[in-house]
C-alpha cells in the first residue's frame, strides 16, 4: 500500500515497486550481497569480460512488510487460496527488493533486480514460503529499454489499483494466466519476460514483450514462450501527478497460446488509466479504470479453476481513491475498488467484488491499514473455484515500506529536468 | 589578439560603461521592470548614516592604534536614492534552466544567469548606481544576494527577511550604490545550498577610483577566478525536486481552485517563531525531524571548479616576464580551498574588497567561502606553473585525479627565457 501514484516500470532505473517486492530471509540477504561484491562474482561466475574493480554500482534495497489479522476471510476465496481458516495472520505479498544499476558508455543504465515476495502458503510456516518475482537484467538508453527475466507481467503495468495487497479482487484487477492452477495467485502478476521498450520524450512508451506464462496447469516443465504481446502507456510527468487531469492511460493486446485441448488460443485485449476527478495538492480524488476483454477460447464450461482463467470474458475495474494531504504531507487515503466479471460461453458465473481500503500514516513508510472485501460469485463460477458464493472479509494491520539507495550516481530518465529539458543521463 | 580569458580585463578598457558591458556580458537594458527599487524611490533619504545625524563619527575611547575605526562606515547613505542626472548602470539577469557541461562529458542541468555559469560577471565604478533587473523564467523562486554591497535592506536578496522571493515570470528590480569598492559577489539566496551550487553565482568588481593596489604594482591584465564545487547526484535530485515543487505552485498560481489551498505551511512559511509553535501544536510537522528525514544524506561535492569548470578544462592565466597581473579569488562555493601557486610567491592585497593594511607575502592563501581575495602575482620565474587548491579533495573529478581546481601561469615569454618544455593535458595519473 502507497500512498504515491501507482508504480511504473519507467519511474526508476530498476524497477520495482515496494508492494511487488519480494522477502528473503537475513541470511540469504547476507549472501546476495556478498556475492554482488566484485571479487564474489570472480569467484562464483565467470563474466564475459573482466569487471573494472572501481565501478561501483548504485544499490538499492526495497522492501514491504505487510502483517495483517483477517477475519471472516473464505479459505477458497480467491483463486487458488490457501487452506486457512476464516481467521488468520497474514503475511503475504511482504517483500524485499534488491537492485543494482551501473551507468554505461554513451549515457545507457544497466541493472540487475532480485526480489522475492511470501506467499499465502508462507502464513501456514509449511510449503512454499517465497516466490522468486522479480530476477532480470535490463538494459535502457534515453529511447530504448530492453529488460529480460522474471519480473511484472507487461500486462500488469497499465493500472494499479489501491487495495491493500497487489492481488486483493485480482480476478478484476489483472488480465488472468490461463496456464495458471490457481494454487498460486502469483502466477497471474509475475512471469518471464523479453521485452523491448520504445518511447516518445520518456512520455509515451511502446512495450513489445513475449513471455512464458508460468504453467502450473499443464504442468510444463519447461519455459517456453507462450505469450506474445504488446502494450502503449502514457505517463504524465512525475510529481506533478497531482495536479493534472490524466495521471495515465494505456491499452495493449496479448495472444496467449494455449492449446486446442483447452480450447485455443486466449487473447485478450484491456485499456484503462488513471485521472484526478479532483486535482488537488491536499485533497486528491482520483479514478482508476479498467477492462479487459478475453476472447478466443473455445471454453464453454468450467471443469477446474484454470477454465475460469482462459474462457471468453470481459473485466471491468474501477477504483476511486480520496489522498488527504494537509498542507501537501500524506496523511491518510480510503479508496473504493470495485469489479465486475462475466462470461461470455458461462451461464451462471458472473461476479463482483468491491474493497473498501482505509489507510493511516503513522509516519514515513510506516502505515495503519483496514480493509473490508465482499465478493460475490454465481454458482458455476462458486463451483470451479470450490468455495462459496459470498465472501466478507475483514483486514487490518501494519505495513512498513522502506527504499534506501547507497551510492547514489543515477538519476531517473523520467526526471522533469530531463523531461523538460535537454536529456542529462548523469 | 586577445590573450585575456573570460574574465580578464585590459587596463584602460572602457571604464566599465554599461553599453560596454552589457554587449560584453550580452547583457541587455531593461526598462520595464517591477517594483523592488520602487520601494527606494519613493522614499526620502532619511538613513542612520551619511546624512550627518548618526552619532558615530567617533569612538567611544580612544583606540590603541592608528587606524580609522569607522572606515566601515559606507561612503554614501544607503538609503539614498539616485539624484537627478546621476548615471546608472542598467543590467538585466534573467535566470533559467539549462544544461551545463564541467568536463567533457560530464553536464549537469543547473539555474542559470544569463545562460551563464557562473552568472556575468558585473563590473561598476565605485560609487555609481547599478540597476539589475532580475527576471525569472524559472519554475522555481529566487532573489539576488549582492554579497559585500553595503546598501538598502530591502535590496540585500534575503528571500522572507528582506524582500518576497521572485517567483516564475517576474521581474524585481534592485538598486544601490555600488560601494565599497573591491571584489564581491553575487548569488541566489533562496535555498542557498541547492541554488549557488547549482549555478546561481556570478562575480561583482566594483573597481575603485583611487586604486591603491594598482598603483602599488601597476598591472594590466587581471583574473577573476569563483571557486565552487557541485555534488552532481545531490545537486540533480533536489533540482528535481524543486522543480516540480516550483511547478505545482506555477499550477496552483494559475487555478483558481488550487489556489484556495495555497498554504504557507506547504513552503515551510511563518510569519513569526509564535506562528511555526502554533502551526506544530496544530499537527505540522517540519521537515528537519527524524521521523521526515531519518538520516540525511551528506553533501558531498566531487567536482570543483574555477569558473565554472575543472580540470583540464580550467583557463589558464598568461603573465610575461617583468609583469604583474591581478587575480581576483572568490570563495563562492560551500568549501574552503587553499590556492598554491608554484614557483613564486605572490602578494595578498586585498581582503573581501578592501585593501590589507600592508600586502601580506604568500605562496598558499585560504580562500573560505563567501570571501574574497585578490592577489597580484609578479613574472619573475618564467615557465609554466601549476596554479591549483592544495586540498587535493579539489583536485579530483568524480574521485579521480588530476581535476578539479587546477590550472596554469603561463609564461608567453618562457621560451625566450630557455624554457622548453610544453604543458600537456593529463587526465589519469
Amino acid at each position: 500500500m502507497r500512498f504515491s501514484q501507482p508504480y511504473s516500470r519507467t519511474h526508476r532505473p530498476f524497477s520495482q515497486a515496494r508492494r511487488t517486492a519480494g522477502v528473503l530471509s537475513g541470511a540469504a540477504m547476507i549472501g546476495l550481497l556478498a556475492a554482488a561484491a566484485p571479487q564474489g562474482f570472480a569467484q562464483a561466475q565467470q563474466t564475459p569480460i573482466p569487471e573494472e574493480p572501481s565501478t561501483q554500482p548504485q544499490i538499492e534495497i526495497a522492501g514491504t512488510g505487510v502483517a495483517t489479522l483477517d477475519l471472516g476471510r473464505s479459505p477458497n476465496a480467491l483463486p487458488g487460496g490457501g487452506k486457512a481458516s476464516s481467521s488468520q495472520i497474514n503475511i503475504s505479498d511482504s517483500a524485499l527488493m534488491f537492485g543494482a544499476a551501473q551507468r554505461l558508455y554513451k549515457g545507457a543504465i544497466g541493472s540487475f533486480s532480485l526480489g522475492g515476495l511470501t506467499l499465502d502458503e508462507s502464513n501456514t510456516g509449511s510449503g512454499t514460503q517465497l516466490f522468486l518475482h522479480q530476477a532480470y537484467v535490463d538494459y535502457q538508453s534515453h529511447s530504448f529499454e530492453t529488460y529480460l527475466g522474471r519480473t511484472d507481467q507487461p500486462t500488469a503495468q497499465i493500472v494499479q489499483f489501491p487495495t491493500l495487497r497487489g492481488d486483493d479482487l485480482i480476478s478484476f484487477t489483472n488480465i488472468l494466466n490461463p496456464f495458471s492452477n490457481g494454487e498460486n495467485v502469483e502466477e497471474h502478476r509475475y512471469s518471464n519476460v523479453a521485452a523491448v521498450t520504445l518511447n516518445r520524450g520518456l512520455s509515451t512508451f511502446a512495450n513489445f514483450h513475449v513471455q512464458h506464462l508460468i504453467n502450473t496447469a499443464g504442468q510444463s516443465g519447461d519455459t517456453g514462450l507462450n505469450s506474445y504481446g504488446v502494450s502503449l502507456q502514457h505517463l504524465s510527468p512525475p510529481t506533478l501527478a497531482a495536479i493534472q487531469k490524466v495521471v495515465s492511460y494505456g491499452a495493449g493486446y496479448e495472444y496467449r497460446s494455449v492449446g486446442r485441448s483447452e480450447g485455443g488460443s486466449s487473447q485478450a485485449v484491456y485499456a484503462g488509466g488513471v485521472i484526478n476527478l479532483k486535482p488537488s495538492l491536499n485533497n486528491l480524488v482520483d479514478l482508476r479504470v479498467l477492462d479487459n476483454y478475453t476472447f478466443g477460447n473455445n471454453t464453454s464450461k468450467f471443469s477446474n479453476t484454470s477454465d475460469t482463467f482462459r474462457a471468453n470474458s470481459n473485466a471491468v475495474a474501477v477504483a476511486v481513491r480520496y489522498l488527504h494531504s494537509p498542507f501537501g504531507m500524506p496523511s491518510s487515503q480510503l479508496s473504493l475498488t470495485m469489479g465486475y466479471k462475466s462470461y461470455d460461453k458461462v451461464s451462471n458465473a458472473n461476479s463482483y467484488g468491491a474493497a473498501l481500503t482505509g489507510v493511516k500514516r503513522l509516519g514515513q513508510g510506516v502505515d495503519a491499514v483496514a480493509q473490508y472485501v465482499y465478493q460475490r460469485r454465481d454458482g458455476a463460477l462458486a463451483n470451479a473455484y470450490g468455495g462459496g458464493r459470498e465472501e466478507n472479509s475483514v483486514q487490518v494491520g501494519l505495513i512498513f515500506n522502506f527504499d534506501a539507495t547507497f551510492n547514489r550516481s543515477i538519476g531517473p530518465r523520467r526526471s522533469l529536468l530531463n523531461l523538460n529539458h535537454q536529456y542529462i543521463p548523469d | 589578439m586577445s590573450i585575456f580569458r573570460r574574465f580578464a580585463k585590459k587596463k584602460n578598457e572602457a571604464p566599465s560603461a554599461p553599453e560596454a558591458t552589457n554587449s560584453r556580458r550580452q547583457f541587455m537594458t531593461h526598462l520595464g521592470a517591477a517594483a523592488g527599487a520602487s520601494l527606494l524611490l519613493g522614499r526620502s533619504a532619511t538613513a542612520a548614516f551619511g546624512d550627518g545625524s548618526a552619532p558615530l563619527d567617533k569612538p567611544a575611547t580612544a583606540w590603541p592604534a592608528s587606524f580609522d575605526a569607522l572606515a566601515t562606515r559606507p561612503q554614501f547613505a544607503p538609503r539614498e536614492t539616485p539624484k537627478e542626472g546621476e548615471k546608472i548602470h542598467k543590467f538585466r539577469i534573467e535566470v533559467t534552466i539549462g544544461e551545463h557541461e564541467i568536463v567533457p562529458g560530464v553536464k549537469a542541468h543547473m539555474f542559470l544567469f544569463n545562460n551563464m555559469y557562473p552568472g556575468p560577471e558585473i563590473r561598476v565604478p565605485e560609487n555609481e548606481w547599478v540597476q539589475i533587473d532580475l527576471v525569472n523564467s524559472s519554475p522555481e523562486n529566487h532573489t539576488i544576494h549582492w554579497h559585500g554591497m553595503i546598501l538598502a535592506n530591502e535590496m540585500d536578496g534575503v528571500p522572507m527577511g528582506t524582500q518576497w522571493p521572485v517567483f516564475k515570470d517576474q521581474t524585481f528590480r534592485y538598486l544601490f550604490r555600488a560601494q565599497p569598492a573591491g571584489t564581491h559577489f553575487y548569488h541566489c539566496h533562496v535555498m542557498t545550498t541547492l541554488h549557488q551550487m547549482a549555478g546561481l553565482v556570478g562575480s561583482l568588481i566594483v573597481e575603485a577610483k583611487d586604486d591603491i593596489v594598482k598603483k602599488t604594482f601597476p598591472y594590466e591584465r587581471e583574473y577573476t577566478m569563483l571557486l565552487s564545487e557541485i555534488d552532481t547526484a545531490w545537486a540533480r535530485e533536489q533540482l528535481n525536486e524543486m522543480v516540480g515543487m516550483g511547478m505545482t505552485m506555477d499550477a496552483m498560481n494559475k487555478d483558481p481552485k488550487l489556489m484556495k489551498e495555497m498554504n504557507g505551511r506547504m513552503m515551510g512559511w511563518f510569519k513569526d517563531k509564535k506562528s511555526l509553535l502554533d502551526a506544530i501544536k496544530g499537527g505540522y510537522t517540519p521537515p528537519y525531524l527524524s521521523s521526515m528525514t531519518g538520516a540525511n544524506r551528506v553533501i558531498t561535492p566531487n567536482f570543483f571548479m574555477i569558473n565554472g569548470k575543472s580540470y583540464p578544462m580550467t583557463d589558464e592565466l598568461f603573465i610575461k616576464y617583468g609583469e604583474n597581473i591581478r587575480v581576483r579569488l572568490i570563495g563562492g562555493g560551500m568549501m574552503p580551498h587553499y590556492i598554491h601557486l608554484h614557483g613564486h610567491d605572490f602578494w595578498h592585497v586585498c581582503q573581501d574588497g578592501s585593501p590589507l593594511a600592508a600586502p601580506v607575502r604568500l605562496n598558499t592563501i585560504p580562500i573560505f567561502p563567501g570571501a574574497t581575495s585578490d592577489i597580484i602575482i609578479q613574472g619573475t620565474n618564467p615557465g609554466n606553473w601549476h596554479f591549483h587548491d592544495h586540498s587535493d579533495l579539489s583536485t579530483t573529478n568524480n574521485g579521480i585525479h588530476p581535476g578539479g581546481m587546477m590550472t596554469m601561469l603561463m609564461y608567453e615569454d618562457a621560451e625566450k627565457y630557455g624554457v622548453t618544455f610544453k604543458d600537456t593535458i593529463m587526465i589519469d595519473s
